[in-house]
């Protein structure tokens, strides 16, 4: 373990660990573009220059390893100051300086530096080199290319190359006149493309679909967890006044390091989608607004009258409400639960040792339904399961399996009473008798259980719309409501301690260690850009 | 002085390329002689000599060979930079025509020594005739048996592949070259680690210089004692200068290290042309600072022009006359380097192209005070290790060295001028290979 100095500050780091994660470490930033902890080291952008004690040169921080007894200034030095001052305006010479109507500002590393390192004024009066037609160029179906912004760092080239593995992006031509291509020219239709546009650090590659949407510095972070498949990406959900404006992967080295695939990404704005917003009843042939507690109160008397129970739940819940469902449905009430899984399409992400993880179904909680010992049925268990008899249906989410949009779906429903938990306009939400609406991933906290086996928190974003309740809430208020003291809980961090009293899978785990999610509170910005 | 040529001896007898003339000459003793002997006592000899890289860092050719690490299992690479792009530089290509088996056969004696059984040459692409003549050469020698399997009967095996470049400077840099065999973009690669630990394919690589490997034969044959007899101390052996420039007699020399300049100019090339004044000089390829008139009585080794705040280079000897404008020449310069930037090190990319503006603005007679200092800013934020590769110092020494030494002249331009706004034609990405070069 070297221990080395760094302006001033003694610190002990692993063995291999570079001057930059060693300075982090210590609390001292170095600045840099072309590095990325989960990319190859390049050396290009030559700003993260440090000056170590018996050495003429200055080093560059992202290729040098700790050694013992090194002695480092950064900020301390003033040759470092100087030639910072010097690579930053070599680097503002070319660079269009449009941060006003830059989309990138904000989030800018280059914005950033130049406040940091930067002069106050340039030498430059000459005319800077253009790009003409590379302005806000397509590159792909969901990146913007703007070349006259770009300061060469090969980030996004690497990123092809080394981690989605398409190796698509390559520098076309040389020197100051290089420009950022695909190989053939094709469309840049990368799987994880927007990860290209994270790892840019500044405005030169941007995401389409959040491009102008909203200025970066108004958005606020909130940490979440992908709903897209069972890998469980960790994101951040990137909101203003109760809008949802995009997903960007939040740093988790074993499952997605710092990359989420494109059809994750881009579920952003469906967690702004809210369709029913008021408990409704079925009365005189339509669904009627109702207040909760008349809801409540009616939904406990279907539950009450009904001899027997049958609860279709779902994957995409947490495992506070599949745990709540099972404990209350299940247990004080005796009903037949069932989840239904669905395949889905085949997903892959690579975490931050370079293996790729596959998903195993489309739902961010399969995992946890299975550990909480619910039974898991696939498309033909979930026909028969309808085809059982049942006097009352509880649907605790219509996107549970694509076979509940059906026509067989919805003839096996109409018999007997469905309660619906749903947050979108669905078949099945026409034949309930009560109808009663959840709100989207955004406005939800709790847990999902991944793939891997890593129990991993999400918080809530905003408050939900309408009179919309996480579904965790409206169990708790059944069973206030059923008299079911102890699942009468008033948080998901609650109801996941009684969790963990009760089942066993559970055991052991403790709500403020969960996995990757011990700080929730900042938003790191150096790894996306 | 008049010496007799030792690497040149071929130039200008009949069929010399021929491996039939070459083996008539004594060609190949050397390379059986090396079969007898261990593979470390090769590089001992050779460190004996003080042999220096003829490729333009001179760095001691028996050391370099000592780093490949000892316990290695292999497979090890050798390569031959025959890549010769530096301005003003054509020494290799002189060897390569005149004695292709001169270098195939130190090829064959570097390989042995640091223990390959491939070696690439990397030839110029524009090399084309050259690289055939190599080829036929290897192909000569492997028919006689003097490379392949099981060479002259021993144990040991040689194969040597021809590998033509694509057409960029940056690939004589040794780990843009190693990137470029391998298949990638010519980017030179961080150091350490350095290619006699990782170079090509991730395996021990040694990277000589055509010139160095010519030399290895002699060597052998000779001895190590021979060899340094020849030049000044730690500067040995006989060295090929390409003189180019006003001369009356421009070609390549063979001399000694540590002749002065004034020898080689005035004695073997005949002087200035038409009766004109020297100016300046490079001593070592267009990458070398520039040295003034009065610099003239300065040896031509590694170590004498080092002290004269130049390096000896590639041997590459630009000779400038009176006639020259030297603001136009260091344009000439910045438009090359520019050109040939890999894009990689943002103060070479972005300084490079920086310092052809200021001087195309000077020339245009828009110059402004002030602009001296910033190209001397400029040129001391892009060398001195502030990139991968010495590419940045090829472009900041010496504009820095002309601004420094002929500032008079970039004066007198700039105090003229009128001031009018800076205007520059944008790039046009798709414009092709041409374009950004003597627009």
């Amino acid at each position: 373990m070297p221990k080395l100095t760094i302006d001033g500050r003694v610190i002990e780091v692993a063995e291999g660990t570079n001057l930059i994660e060693a300075a982090r470490s210590a609390g001292v930033a170095i600045p840099y573009f072309c590095y990325h902890p989960y990319l190859s080291v390049v050396g290009q952008c030559r700003i993260c220059l440090v000056e170590i004690e018996g050495q003429p040169r200055l080093a560059i921080a992202c290729a040098t390893p700790a050694a013992d007894g090194m002695v480092v200034r950064s900020e301390t030095s003033e040759r470092v100051r100087q030639a910072r001052n010097a690579v930053m305006e070599f680097l503002l010479a070319n660079h269009p300086l449009d941060c006003p109507v830059c989309d990138q500002a904000g989030e800018c590393l280059l914005q950033d530096h130049s406040f940091d390192q930067g002069l106050d004024t340039t030498h430059m009066i000459e005319t800077r080199r253009t790009f003409p037609g590379l302005e806000r160029r397509r590159l792909g179906p969901h990146i913007v290319q703007n070349q006259n912004r770009c300061i060469h760092c090969s980030r996004c080239i690497r990123f092809t190359q080394e981690i989605s593995e398409t190796a698509q992006l390559t520098y076309k031509t040389r020197g100051n006149r290089a420009y950022i291509d695909t190989h053939d020219g094709s469309p840049f239709d990368d799987p994880m493309s927007g990860c290209a546009a994270d790892v840019c650090p500044v405005g030169a590659l941007t995401v389409k679909e959040f491009r102008f949407r909203k200025r970066s510095w108004k958005l606020r972070s909130t940490p979440s967890v992908c709903p897209g498949c069972s890998i469980g990406c960790n994101v951040w959900i990137d909101h203003h006044e109760r809008v949802a404006y995009r997903l960007n992967p939040r740093e988790n080295a074993a499952i997605n390091a710092t990359w989420m695939c494109d059809y994750g990404r881009f579920l952003a704005e469906s967690l702004n989608h809210h369709e029913i917003l008021h408990p409704q009843r079925h009365t005189d042939g339509r669904l009627q607004p109702v207040d909760w507690p008349v809801a409540l109160a009616g939904v406990k008397e279907v539950l009450d009258g009904s001899s027997s129970l049958r609860v279709v739940a779902s994957a995409n819940l947490s495992n506070e409400e599949l745990h709540l469902a099972k404990a209350l449905l299940g247990g004080a009430r005796r009903a037949d639960i069932v989840v239904p899984v669905w395949s889905g399409e085949k997903r892959r992400m690579k975490n931050g040792a370079g293996t790729w993880l596959q998903s195993h179904d489309a739902h961010p909680n399969a995992a946890g339904a299975r550990r909480l010992g619910l039974r898991l049925v696939d498309q033909k268990g979930l026909v028969h399961f309808l085809y059982g008899a049942a006097d009352v249906t509880v649907i605790l989410d219509p996107l549970a399996h694509p076979f509940l949009e059906t026509d067989e779906a919805i003839q096996l429903l109409r018999v007997g009473t469905a309660v619906v938990f749903a947050r979108l306009e669905h078949p099945l939400t026409r034949l309930a008798s009560w109808l009663l609406p959840t709100p989207s991933l955004a406005c939800n906290e709790g847990t999902f259980t991944s793939s891997t086996g890593a129990v991993q928190r999400f918080a809530a974003a905003f408050a939900p719309p309408g009179q919309s309740r996480p579904l965790w809430l409206t169990l708790t208020a059944l069973a206030r409501e059923m008299e079911v003291e102890d699942l009468v809980l008033a948080s998901p961090a609650e109801i996941f301690a009684h969790m963990v009293r009760t089942e066993r899978g559970f055991a052991g785990l403790e709500w403020k260690a969960l996995a990757g999610t011990t700080d929730l509170s900042q938003r790191e910005r150096h790894h996306g850009g | 002085m008049r010496v007799d040529p030792i690497l040149l001896r071929a130039r200008g007898t009949p069929d010399s390329q021929s491996l039939t003339a070459y083996l008539a000459a004594g060609g190949y003793n050397a390379w059986e002689k090396v079969l007898q002997m261990t593979p470390e006592a090769v590089t001992a000899e050779v460190t004996l000599s003080e042999l220096r890289g003829r490729g333009g860092a001179g760095f001691p050719t028996g050391r370099k060979w000592s780093f490949i690490p000892k316990d290695h299992p292999g497979p090890r690479y050798l390569v031959c930079n025959a890549d010769e792009s530096e301005p003003g530089t054509f020494k290799d290509r002189e060897l390569i025509e005149h004695d292709p088996h001169l270098v195939v056969e130190g090829i064959a004696i570097a390989a042995f020594a640091i223990k390959a059984s491939t070696a690439f040459v990397y030839i110029r692409g524009e090399f084309v005739r050259w690289a055939k003549i190599l080829e036929r050469a290897i192909a000569e020698a492997r028919n006689k048996g003097y490379l392949g399997k099981g060479v002259l009967g021993s144990g040991y095996s040689l194969e040597i592949v021809v590998h033509r470049g694509a057409g960029a400077y940056i690939c004589g840099e040794e780990t843009a070259l190693i990137e470029s065999i391998e298949g990638k973009r010519g980017f030179p690669r961080l150091k350490p680690p350095f290619p006699a630990v990782a170079g090509l394919f991730g395996k021990p690589t040694i990277v000589n210089n055509v010139e160095t490997l010519a030399c290895l034969p002699h060597i052998i044959n000779r001895g190590a004692k021979w060899f340094a007899s020849i030049g000044r101390p730690r500067n040995t052996g006989p060295k090929l200068f390409c003189v180019s420039g006003h001369v009356q007699r421009p070609g390549v020399v063979e001399l000694p290290l540590g002749v002065p300049f004034r020898e080689i100019i005035f004695e073997h090339c005949g002087g200035i042309r038409d009766g004109r004044e020297l100016k300046a000089f490079f001593p070592g390829g267009s990458s070398a600072p520039i040295l003034s008139a009065d610099q003239l009585d300065v040896r031509a080794d590694f170590d004498a022009c080092a002290e004269a705040g130049s390096m000896l280079g590639s041997g590459g000897v630009i000779v400038l006359d009176d006639t020259v404008d030297i603001v136009e020449a260091a344009a000439n310069l910045a438009h090359f380097y520019a050109h040939e930037s890999c894009g990689q090190c943002t103060p070479c990319r972005e300084g490079s192209d920086w310092a052809v503006d200021i001087l195309e603005r000077i020339l245009d007679g828009h110059g402004r005070p002030g602009d001296l200092e910033l190209l001397q800013r400029i040129c001391t934020y892009a060398s001195g290790g502030m990139t991968i590769c010495p590419l940045g110092d090829a472009f900041a020494l010496p504009i820095a060295s002309m601004v420094k030494k002929f500032a008079g002249e970039f004066e007198r331009r700039i105090a003229a001028a009128t001031p009018s706004p800076p205007r520059k034609k944008p790039v046009l990405p798709w414009s092709g290979p041409s374009h950004g070069f003597g627009r």
